[in-house]
């Protein structure tokens, strides 16, 4: 009994150093090293986008309070209360004060009001338009990476075959093209002169006079209208894919284990997949992990080309606009993707690969 | 850009067949027939281009590679053939010079050796110096036609765009233009902006990779992490987003302002490859011997380094090309022709990219992108062989 009551105390102690010594190896981890890294650049591109906007020569504030002056003829005071309506500061505070109001806001994830579309909160427009974007690039990102590493590997374990000398050929041409002259391209010899497809019809993200909803008409309409934007974006970066897989195959044939499990007279397929493909697919996935932060900005240009309604086009008409809110809350959202998406990167490494996790650790 | 935006002259033309009759003079006293007629076109070419600029330099390479051609080191007992007591170790100024001359002209042969060696590589080059001769000597004989011709518009025809013709082997913009007009002094521009960004991008790499592995500690940190910073932003949109806010009308600017967004990835780069140096051991007996500074960086770290300099060179400058005439294409800067971009986008504009037989007006300057862009990937692999220190020892 005694013995039970004073160790109660003891105990108590007991759970708070361990709690501390828990809280010291969380702090320690690699991923919680990581995960604190990712957010301070996520709040130094917010910070730095901040002052950019209100700093610059060209300040937005008072090109707005100039724009309004001259449109509506109002006159600078009133002019100056529209802006801060919109903008939602006094512009008499301290940029300081604005600062920490848009960070109170920011962490609310009120990013503001579109000065353009009569006060819509930008983050509706971005909810809006973000998944035409990561259904378009996200799509043909899986698409070129699993036929690049197909190809790419199948062209590094048969070494100057047929295919590797025309693949090669195929993918440095093709990576050394940018991707709005491929569009072009294709819109002009496609479309124009063979008339494959109809131009003025592969604008936009789906047939308007479809009606919204699961049914097979409007998913396919969605699907014919992705379909070129995604061919490009494919045909853009298919060529590095192959190309890395193919580097990443040949030096993996080189280890011993590959010539271990080929002595040990494991079929040949075997040896493909599991032996080579695996391993040579290793520094992929961390590329991988990284375009997929790169998904959400999307492509400006071809968006735009195609009046894709995905967030790339929106940045590009917001600031045509001078939609400063806008900029910079879809701002925001592409570098927070490019940032986890990093995040990822480094955690799926560390998994993958335990030197990186042990390296790290040691002080 | 620093003068060098430069359209071949008549009297460029006579300012590089002056140039010429140095190597080719030289060419006739060492007896090496074919090394001075070359070096002769070298100058005449070069300084057709370029006027001074380009034959004053070119003077001294074709010197120094016609006197490599004749050039007997006196002092070397094995290329003189002459007895070591014969042999006059002291070297007067002039002896100094030809030495390093003849040195120059090696290195220049070899390289020209290693480029013409990878196929692929040397297609490359020769792509760009097509587009380099046809935008630098093209305006010589084809006339720029910036005004409207509407008295060229076909009886009937409702828009001036006409497809290639005998006359106009391109065809016709929207404003009744030559377009073969516009593709040559349009290219000029471009090419020289996207080069000099490309180079400005690679000047703040090297510097900032060198002294961040150099000085270490906290300038090494401070570095590293603005280019961490720079990384994760998105350049593309970046630029967009700079290129609303500032006036962009000079093309040193946009230039600059790519530099400045495009220089973390060759600065790791550097960075890591300067840390490595450091730490050879043919870096560390060069230290030892006490070789000085700067021959540490120029023979040991320098001859490293290059290649990968170069190769990055040319990538950044395609990136740069890439987004300049994005942001032309998205019409954010502003638009002055000629320019290849600009026929882009006013093609676009103009509802052109529907017109079967408009295809020229926008093909044209689509195509040359692309083989120009195509040229500069190809050309790298050139410029691997020409740099690389192992491959070029082995000549």
């Amino acid at each position: 009994m005694s013995s039970l009551t004073s160790s109660a105390p003891k105990l108590k102690r007991d759970e708070t150093a361990s709690l501390l010594i828990r809280l010291r190896r969380l702090t320690r981890s690699y991923a919680f090293r990581i995960i604190a890294q990712g957010l301070i650049t996520i709040w130094a591109v917010t910070t730095f986008t901040f002052f950019l906007i209100r700093l610059m020569p060209g300040n937005p504030v008072d090109t707005y309070i100039d724009a309004l002056m001259q449109q509506r003829n109002l006159t600078l005071e009133e002019a100056q209360r529209a802006a801060a309506g919109i903008f939602e500061f006094d512009p008499d505070e301290p940029l300081v004060q604005q600062y920490v109001n848009f960070l109170s806001k920011l962490v609310r994830l009120d990013l503001g009001k579109s000065i353009t579309k009569g006060g819509t909160p930008v983050l509706d427009i971005i909810l809006r338009y973000l998944p035409w974007t990561l259904f378009c690039v996200g799509v043909a990102l899986i698409i070129s990476f699993a036929l690049g590493v197909l190809i790419g590997l199948a062209m590094g374990y048969w070494r100057g075959g047929l295919l590797d000398n025309v693949m090669t050929g195929f993918a440095s041409i093709i990576s050394g093209i940018p991707d709005y002259i491929l569009a072009l391209l294709i819109l002009i010899i496609f479309g124009v002169q063979l008339q494959w497809f109809r131009v003025g019809e592969v604008r936009g993200g789906v047939d308007p006079t479809i009606e919204v909803g699961f049914t097979l008409e409007y998913i396919g309409s969605v699907l014919r209208y992705a379909f070129l934007p995604v061919l490009i974006y494919v045909l853009a970066s298919i060529g590095t894919w192959i190309l890395a897989m193919k580097s990443s195959t040949i030096s993996t044939l080189g280890e011993d284990y590959i010539t271990v499990a080929q002595a040990r007279g494991l079929s040949e397929r075997r040896v493909l997949t599991s032996y080579v493909g695996r391993n040579a697919m290793l520094p992929l996935v961390t590329r991988l992990a990284i375009s997929v932060g790169f998904v959400v900005s999307g492509s400006v240009i071809i968006e735009e080309m195609f009046q894709y309604p995905g967030l790339g086009r929106n940045l590009f008409v917001a600031i045509a606009q001078r939609d400063y809110t806008t900029m910079q809350g879809m701002f925001l959202v592409i570098t927070s993707a490019v940032v986890f998406a990093n995040i990822l990167a480094d955690l799926a490494l560390g998994w993958l690969d335990p030197r990186v996790r042990l390296d790290k650790k040691v002080d | 850009m620093f003068g060098l935006t430069t359209i071949a002259s008549p009297q460029g033309f006579f300012i590089g067949a002056l140039c010429g009759l140095v190597p080719l003079g030289a060419g006739l006293y060492y007896r090496q027939w074919r090394a001075g007629v070359g070096g002769f076109l070298a100058c005449l070419l070069s300084g057709f281009a370029c006027g001074f600029l380009g034959g004053l330099p070119t003077i001294l390479m074709s010197y120094a590679v016609v006197l490599s051609y004749a050039y007997v080191n006196r002092q070397d007992p094995f290329t003189s053939r002459a007895a070591l007591e014969e042999v006059n170790f002291e070297e007067t100024r002039v002896e100094q010079l030809q030495r390093q001359l003849a040195n120059l002209g090696r290195g220049i042969r070899t390289s020209w050796r290693a480029l013409t060696r990878n196929r692929a590589g040397f297609l490359g080059f020769l792509g760009i110096m097509f587009f380099v001769v046809v935008t630098v000597f093209g305006p010589l004989f084809i006339e720029y036609e910036g005004a409207a011709r509407l008295d060229r518009r076909q009886p009937g025809a409702r828009s001036l765009i006409a497809p290639p013709s005998y006359e106009h082997p391109l065809g016709l913009d929207w404003k009744g233009r030559d377009v073969l007009s516009h593709m040559v002094h349009g290219g000029q521009r471009l090419i020289l902006t996207s080069i000099q960004a490309g180079l400005i991008a690679t000047v703040i790499a090297v510097v900032l990779g060198s002294l961040a592995a150099l000085l270490g500690g906290v300038v090494d940190s401070l570095i590293s992490n603005a280019a961490n910073f720079i990384l994760t932003i998105p350049s593309f949109p970046l630029l967009l987003v700079l290129a609303s806010l500032v006036n962009l009308d000079s093309d040193f600017l946009l230039a600059l302002l790519f530099g400045v967004l495009n220089w973390p990835t060759l600065m790791r780069a550097v960075r890591a490859q300067v840390f490595s140096l450091r730490e050879r051991d043919y870096v560390e007996a060069a230290v030892a011997l006490d070789l000085g500074v700067w021959h540490i960086i120029s023979r040991e770290v320098f001859p490293n380094m290059i290649s990968y300099i170069a190769v990055n060179l040319i990538f950044t400058i395609r990136v740069a090309m890439y987004s300049i005439v994005g942001l032309v294409f998205l019409g954010l800067v502003p638009l002055s022709e000629p320019d290849w971009g600009v026929m882009i986008f006013t093609g676009r504009q103009q509802g052109v990219l529907f017109q079967p037989q408009a295809a020229g007006m926008l093909l044209a300057p689509i195509v040359a992108i692309a083989l120009f862009q195509l040229s500069l990937v190809l050309f790298t692999r050139s410029l691997e062989e020409v740099f690389n220190p192992r491959l070029r020892s082995g000549l």
